[in-house]
Parts: C-alpha cells; sequence; structure tokens
C-alpha cells in the first residue's frame, strides 16, 4: 500500500462537481506535483487532504490510516500556504514552535527540531524576526520551515511559488528540490506551472476540470503523453490528424513520417517543435512566416498543407528569413495520442 | 498653443512636500490641538477657581478653591466614583464578551439578511438614548431590575455593545482564512486558535473598543439615571445633581467636566503606553 492514496475522492459543491472521483496513490519520499490550469479543482483536492474542506465521497488513507473523516489538527499533514499564512504576531521563531507547542513536543526536542529546520531553510539569522520585516522569499522559506518541523507524514504546497518574482522562484525551485532530497518528506505539490511541475518533480498527476487526465514522469508525460490535454498543456506541441498504415503514417501535406507505436486510420499524432528539422529548399512545400531568435534556439512558424507548424531549431549559426521556402524533416518517430480521434481533436 | 501645453504638462499638479514645510504643519497642527483641547481646558480651569467673573472683566476678579474643596471633601462622591469605575469595568468585560462571538459572525459568515443585522446592532446608536433609557426603563421595572446595579449594567451594555461590534467586526475582518487553516492543521484546535490567533490579533480592536467602552460607561448619564437614580448612584448622576438648572453655574459645571474628564484621561495614557502607536491606530482607524 502506498504512504498516501486517494481514492475516488469527489466534491460537490450543490448541483456543480468540482472533483469527479480522483484517485491518486503517493508513495513513501516521493515528490508529486499536481499540475493543471486554475480551477481544475487541484487546489480543492488540497484542501480535502488538509481537512478545511470535506469531501462530498471517496476515502483517504495516509500511512494505512484513513484520514479522510478526522478534523485538520488530527492529521498528520503540514501545508505551504500560497499566501504563507505566517502568524504576523510571531516571530519566526513562535511560528515555528507553533505547532510543536499545539502537539505537545518536549521543550529540548523541540529546540532540537527548529535548530535543524532553520538551518536547513537558511533562516539561522532571522529568528527573532516578526513576518513582516522579512522579504518575500524569506516569508517563503519560513512558511516551508514551519510546515517541515512538524514532520508530517505528508507534505502539501500550495502554488508556494507563484507570488514571487520570476528570479526568486529559480532559486527556491532549487532550494525546494534540493531540500526534498535532504529531508524525503512526502510531498504533494500543486501548480499551474509545467516548467515548475517539470523541473521539480518524481511523478507528474495532470488534471483538468475536475479529472485526473494522466499521471507520469516528467519525462514520460513530455514525451509519450496519451492525451492531448497533456501534449499541449506540457510544453509547446504541434497536433496533426494523420493516415496510419502500419508503422507509417501519411501527414495531411502528404509527406510520410514513421509512428511510434503501429495503428491504422485516421489517428492524431503530437510532435514536440524541436524534433522537427527545417532546411531552406527553394523546391520546400512549406514557407516560414515567423522566426524569433531565443539564443538557444531558434523558434520558426511554418506555413505547409494550410497548417502552421511550430519548429525550434538550436545551435543555429543562420537564421532562415521569413518567406522562404522550406522543407520539414521528421528524423525520429513521431508520437500517436491514444484514446483520442482526429474529430475530437479538431 | 503647443508651448503652453508643454508647459502645463511640466509643471507638477500638486506642490512636493519639502523638509522646509514641516514648521508649518507643526505650528498649524499644535495650532489645532491648543485650539481644540488646550484653550477650554484652560478657561475650564479658571472658571473652576474664579470668584467673580462678570462680563467686562478679562480675567476673574478673584480666585477661591472653596467649591473644589466642597465637592472633594463630598464623601458620597468617593463612593460615587469607585461605584463607576466598578460598573465601568463591568461593562466593559461583558461588552466584550458579548461583542466578540457577535463580531466573529458578522465577519466571518455570510448569512441571510446580514445587512438588516446590522442595522439592529447599530439601531441603539441611532435612536437617541433617552428614548432607549424609557423603554428599557419600563422594561426593567416589571422585570424587578430597576435601581438594582444589574439593571444599570445592562442598560449601558446597550449604549456600548453596537460601537463594540463594529470596531471588533473590522479587526476580525482583517485576519485571514489561511491563517485559521494554517493553525488547525498545525494541531490547534479550536480553544488553540482563539486563544493564540484570534485574540491576540483582536487585541488592537479589542483596547481600542473596550476604552470606547469603559469613557462611555464611565461618563453615560440619562440611561443609568432613568434605570438607576436615586438608589444607584454613579459619579455622572452625582455630578449632574451639582448642576442647578434654575441658575446655570458654570464654575461648578467646570468642575464636574474636570472630573469626568480625568478617567477618559488616564485610561489613554495608559493604553498609549501598552500599545504601540502602529496597533493602536490599526484598531482605532477602521471603525
Amino acid at each position: 500500500m502506498s504512504e498516501l492514496e486517494i481514492c475516488n475522492i469527489t466534491k460537490d459543491y450543490g448541483p456543480s462537481r468540482a472533483l469527479h472521483p480522483v484517485s491518486i496513490a503517493v508513495e513513501r519520499g516521493e515528490f508529486v506535483t499536481i499540475l493543471g490550469p486554475s480551477g481544475c479543482g487541484k487546489s480543492t483536492l488540497l484542501r480535502i487532504l488538509t481537512g478545511i474542506t470535506q469531501p462530498s465521497g471517496g476515502e483517504i488513507h495516509l500511512g494505512g490510516k484513513r484520514i479522510d473523516q478526522a478534523p485538520p489538527e488530527a492529521r498528520d499533514v503540514a501545508m505551504v500556504f500560497q499566501s504563507y499564512a505566517l502568524f504576523p504576531h510571531m516571530s519566526v521563531a513562535g511560528n515555528l514552535a507553533f505547532g510543536l507547542k499545539m502537539k505537545k513536543v518536549r521543550k529540548d526536542e523541540r529546540a532540537r527540531r527548529m535548530a535543524h529546520a532553520l538551518e536547513i531553510c537558511n533562516l539561522a539569522g532571522l529568528v527573532d524576526r516578526m513576518p513582516r520585516q522579512l522579504s518575500g522569499g524569506q516569508q517563503q522559506r519560513v512558511a516551508l520551515a514551519r510546515a517541515i518541523v512538524m514532520q508530517p507524514s505528508l507534505l502539501l504546497f500550495d502554488e508556494p511559488l507563484s507570488n514571487l518574482d520570476a528570479k526568486l522562484r529559480d532559486t527556491l525551485r532549487h532550494e525546494l528540490t534540493e531540500l526534498h532530497r535532504r529531508i524525503g518528506a512526502t510531498s504533494l505539490y500543486v501548480t499551474h506551472d509545467q516548467a515548475e511541475a517539470m523541473a521539480m518533480s518524481d511523478r507528474i498527476v495532470v488534471m483538468n476540470e475536475g479529472r485526473v487526465v494522466e499521471t507520469g514522469t516528467p519525462l514520460e508525460l513530455y514525451r509519450a503523453p496519451k492525451h492531448v490535454f497533456t501534449a499541449t498543456f506540457l510544453g509547446q506541441t504541434n497536433l496533426l490528424p494523420v493516415v496510419a498504415r502500419g508503422a507509417e503514417a501519411q501527414l495531411p501535406w502528404g509527406q510520410s513520417v514513421a509512428l511510434d507505436a503501429p495503428a491504422t486510420g485516421d489517428i492524431q499524432v503530437s510532435v514536440r517543435p524541436e524534433n522537427i528539422d527545417i532546411c531552406a529548399d527553394e523546391a520546400g512545400s512549406g514557407t516560414v512566416c515567423a522566426v524569433s531568435f531565443m539564443g538557444a534556439n531558434a523558434l520558426y512558424t511554418v506555413e505547409i498543407g494550410g497548417r502552421r507548424i511550430r519548429v525550434s531549431q538550436s545551435g543555429v549559426e543562420h537564421l532562415i528569413e521569413t518567406g522562404r521556402r522550406v522543407t520539414l524533416q521528421f528524423p525520429g518517430p513521431v508520437h500517436r495520442l491514444n484514446g483520442t480521434t482526429a474529430q475530437e481533436a479538431a | 498653443m503647443n508651448a503652453l501645453a508643454i508647459e502645463t504638462a511640466s509643471m507638477p499638479r500638486r506642490r512636493v512636500f519639502t523638509p522646509e514645510d514641516r514648521i508649518l504643519v507643526t505650528i498649524g497642527l499644535y495650532g489645532a490641538l491648543i485650539l481644540a483641547i488646550a484653550v477650554p481646558l484652560a478657561l475650564m480651569f479658571l472658571w473652576s477657581i474664579a470668584d467673580g467673573w462678570s462680563p467686562p472683566l478679562i480675567v476673574p476678579k478673584d480666585y477661591t478653591t472653596a467649591r473644589w474643596a466642597g465637592i472633594l471633601g463630598d464623601g458620597s462622591l468617593i463612593r460615587a466614583t469607585v461605584n463607576s469605575i466598578l460598573i465601568a469595568v463591568v461593562v466593559t468585560v461583558l461588552t466584550a464578551a458579548i461583542a466578540l462571538p457577535t463580531a466573529w459572525a458578522m465577519a466571518r459568515f455570510p448569512f441571510r439578511l446580514k445587512r438588516l443585522v446590522e442595522i439592529f446592532i447599530l439601531a441603539p446608536v441611532i435612536i437617541p438614548g433617552l428614548v432607549v433609557a424609557v423603554g428599557i426603563g419600563q422594561v426593567f421595572l416589571l422585570f424587578g431590575l430597576a435601581y438594582s446595579v444589574t439593571g444599570v449594567i445592562l442598560v449601558q451594555i446597550v449604549g456600548t455593545l453596537p460601537l463594540m461590534i463594529r470596531l471588533m467586526t473590522a479587526t476580525l475582518e482583517t485576519i485571514p482564512d489561511d491563517l485559521i487553516h494554517a493553525a488547525r492543521s498545525l494541531g490547534a484546535g479550536t480553544v488553540g486558535i482563539v486563544l493564540h490567533i484570534i485574540l491576540p490579533l483582536a487585541v488592537p480592536g479589542l483596547l481600542a473598543g473596550g476604552l470606547m467602552s469603559f469613557i462611555g460607561s464611565f461618563e453615560e448619564f440619562d440611561k443609568s439615571f432613568i434605570v438607576g437614580a436615586p438608589v444607584v448612584e454613579t459619579l455622572p448622576i452625582k455630578l449632574y445633581m451639582y448642576l442647578d438648572p434654575y441658575s446655570m453655574q458654570l464654575p461648578l459645571a467646570s468642575i464636574v467636566s474636570f472630573i469626568l474628564l480625568l478617567p477618559a484621561l488616564v485610561v489613554f495614557i495608559v493604553a498609549g503606553r501598552i500599545l504601540r502607536d502602529d496597533l493602536m491606530a490599526a484598531g482605532m482607524g477602521k471603525i
């Protein structure tokens, strides 16, 4: 049995259903991210896990015990809030000590745990500061320390980095990953930022409209997504309807490509921009409509067979100008999406 | 035309505040303070010790402390003062105890007819005190609460509660939900949350409201008079007795005002010492 088992949890608000039966399993020490656009039910799920919100149905087991009926204070769960939710009238030390005092942890043990949490969150010099005297990044680290000092069975993160500026977010993301490696707490992280999810997680659970779309490692989900939603939400991709004949398929403009899984009939494939090669060719059937040079790579939008295809080329020495004729090549097999027909994607 | 447009655009709409302006602002503020508080107080003090001060005279003809001695020498005045302080303390504590849960509900939960309830809470402030007093006086007579300290305390709470609830609601509305959720998930039960999170964060509102209630109770006259007099004697009731309606005596009125002013002064100074300025302002500024 996994450390955390979410079984068929649902949530209804009156007649509208915020969560369709959702089931997620998280192994001990795993870092799992729930990724989805805003309003997909990921925050509701997190609130149900902390006990702030009651589920309409289903069960939650943590460490073998059923917890979905337990009040928040009786669950071995700690959460890092998006708004940090630091107690403004308590110093950093007071914030950290609060939970330990509430759980009646002995004084020497308390001091030991606090010292440890302060050290791993780089807060050593800020113990006596009040929250309002701290910067956003520091407040975020205090919120994190306050959660890990509890040594919970499950650590929850509700978009903890979304209130920080891009550079700080990057730094804290690294710190968080490093921290998870050191303390190894079972963690569930909620975000709408696919880059964050891919960089940090052992596994990603993609959610949309109150349902789990699919689950997998960042690499699996990026390279071989099953669903259109995953393919488009994680990074950029080109969705193309093709006619499959076994291991080969014909693109809408007649070109033949290899498929990664054999199929027949009308199917849909997802091709990442970086898996397409572009080549200037006066006899080519494509036309470059737009070029943007990003430094590490160049992004082309190519019009071919009435469609616009995004192509990314890395290590460019010469840019192909707008309006030039090009040919596209597909060096590897293209990825076939499961469970969706061309009509659904259109 | 063009040049004009450029000139208006480059001119700041408002003059920037410079350090040199500080002296003017200081003079203005202190001037207002002197006019509003110091001058009336000085005049009152002069009146209280004046012995003969009729219109053509700029300053009193003579000075006397006889009236002060007369009033302060009245033994029943001490008793009335003690009465008033005790009543004010009980009223303040009870007001806070009733207002806190009410304000919590008003601040936290949406419910039907909330606007109507808000108006009802403020009703005792909108309706003149005397009307409230007469109405309640009748009811208290029926219940046997008239002429009792309990009755006076209850009738005063009617007057102090609205402001306290308003102040507490405003304070509690500023506590984010996430703070409560965080405390709960950190293991705090209801008692823990009230003791360690809500009460400490409500302190500015509680103190501001408490001061208002204390002073409001201490200086309350009409309701206490109708319900309690002549059996229950509070300081205002006692002091108003000194004022003879047939010959308005400014000297006596001045002394009465001074005595009634004293507790307000003491309470504000004490509160100022306890509270840091920003907290006090936070509580006071959100009425």
